[in-house]
């Protein structure tokens, strides 16, 4: 599984959205995507890519795409 | 209800406050008794949710903190188990009277949840910090007071006082994404301290945010040589002697505390240690006696020397 499939499956199974909804989703689009599911999708992507996220960069996981841009931060390659 | 390594993070990221709506959920579970009253706190304490699937369980009282305790003492009297919550520093100093009154000396098993106990909301002053509620809540007869010492043993003990039928004051501290400090499920009994670690040159006795604080503090220590004790006095009353017992043979023994050196953990182990004729040194580590400018979190920590590296100088110095 590569990176971005990994990526892809968190945020489906963590919000409960297909991955169909996953380009251009934003924070409270879905009702899953509330300030405790956050954490949760937080919690499991640190799970999936073993990492520990910084409070500032969990604040600013205001998206799907701004997710892939601060998991890059973290050494998380999409291009695998 | 199961705790897992996807949970205590998630607990983490939440913060205590909003772990407690989440452990909110499961409580009408394990007592059916259950209800959750709010002084117009149900937003920081994340229970939108409880008051969506619970909504004959859930009362909001208003920002009226001392009616809140009446109501719900009134509530205990006739079977119920109401869970308060609202900040710490209006829930125990505010509300001192009605707790002593209607929770203490009536036996009414009310459990109080206060919010940002200790530094947490320091960005709003003096008013919101609450260094004083252990002080104000142990002087009261058979009020257990539980300080955890991350959001896992908050939802440990939230769901051990579900079951118990005391008064009991839920002392909640820190911020959100706070430092984990028990990375598995385990056996949390009210009452009974936790060894954290074996060490024989100095044992720390820490509770709520400074159990993590103390453990970094025992590593550096570690660094230099010594051997460090920790222990997770996650009960302030009643107060586990054994544990305490267990310390003695220490060179130093430490308290450490996100709360006044007057009438906290401090406090009730020095009143323990006071009539055994050998002892060694207590340290008493906590806020000191005074006020401080309004500030973040960590500023304040620091500005009463209770980060890790303090800890571990202030240790230092009264080894020698």
């Amino acid at each position: 599984m590569t990176n971005l499939e990994k990526y892809n499956q968190v945020m489906c199974d963590s919000l409960q959205v297909s991955a169909e909804q996953l380009p251009g989703l934003k924070y409270q689009d879905v009702e899953l995507w509330d300030s405790v599911g956050h954490m949760t999708l937080v919690a499991n992507l640190e799970d999936a890519f073993d990492i520990l996220m910084e409070t500032d960069d969990i604040i600013d996981f205001s998206s799907y795409e701004k997710g892939k841009e601060i998991l890059a931060k973290y050494d998380i390659d999409f291009s695998k | 209800m199961e705790i897992d390594r996807q949970k205590i993070r998630m607990y983490s990221l939440l913060g205590s406050h909003r772990t407690f709506g989440q452990v909110a959920l499961e409580l009408p579970k394990i007592n059916e008794k259950v209800v959750v009253m709010v002084a117009d706190q149900m937003s920081p304490a994340g229970l939108e949710y409880f008051r969506d699937q619970q909504p004959d369980k859930f009362i909001n009282i208003g920002i009226a903190e001392q009616n809140l305790i009446g109501v719900a003492a009134g509530l205990a009297k006739e079977g119920m188990t109401p869970f308060v919550v609202a900040q710490a520093s209006f829930a125990t100093g505010r509300c001192f009277d009605q707790i002593k009154i209607n929770m203490a000396y009536m036996h009414l098993g009310v459990k109080v949840v206060g919010l940002s106990a200790g530094l947490s909301i320091g960005q709003y002053g003096a008013t919101h910090m609450s260094v004083e509620d252990v002080a104000l809540m142990r002087c009261l007869p058979d009020i257990v007071i539980l300080s955890p010492a991350d959001c896992t043993e908050t939802a440990k003990a939230l769901m051990a006082t579900a079951e118990d039928p005391r008064p009991t004051y839920i002392r909640l501290s820190g911020w959100m994404n706070c430092p984990i400090v028990y990375k598995k499920d385990y056996d949390y009994q009210i009452g009974k301290a936790i060894t954290f670690k074996e060490g024989n040159d100095i044992a720390i006795i820490a509770t709520g945010p400074m159990v993590y604080n103390s453990i970094k503090a025992a590593e550096m220590l570690e660094e230099e040589g010594l051997s460090v004790k920790v222990v997770d006095m996650h009960t302030i009353k009643p107060l586990d002697t054994m544990a305490i017992d267990d310390c003695l043979s220490a060179k130093l023994v430490v308290t450490a505390e996100e709360h006044s050196v007057i009438g906290g953990l401090g406090s009730a182990v020095a009143e323990y240690l006071a009539p055994k004729a050998i002892k060694p040194p207590h340290l008493i580590i906590g806020t000191n006696d005074r006020y401080v400018n309004a500030g973040e979190y960590s500023y304040l920590q620091e500005q009463f020397g209770l980060t890790p590296i303090q800890l571990k100088n202030q240790i230092l110095t009264n080894l020698k």
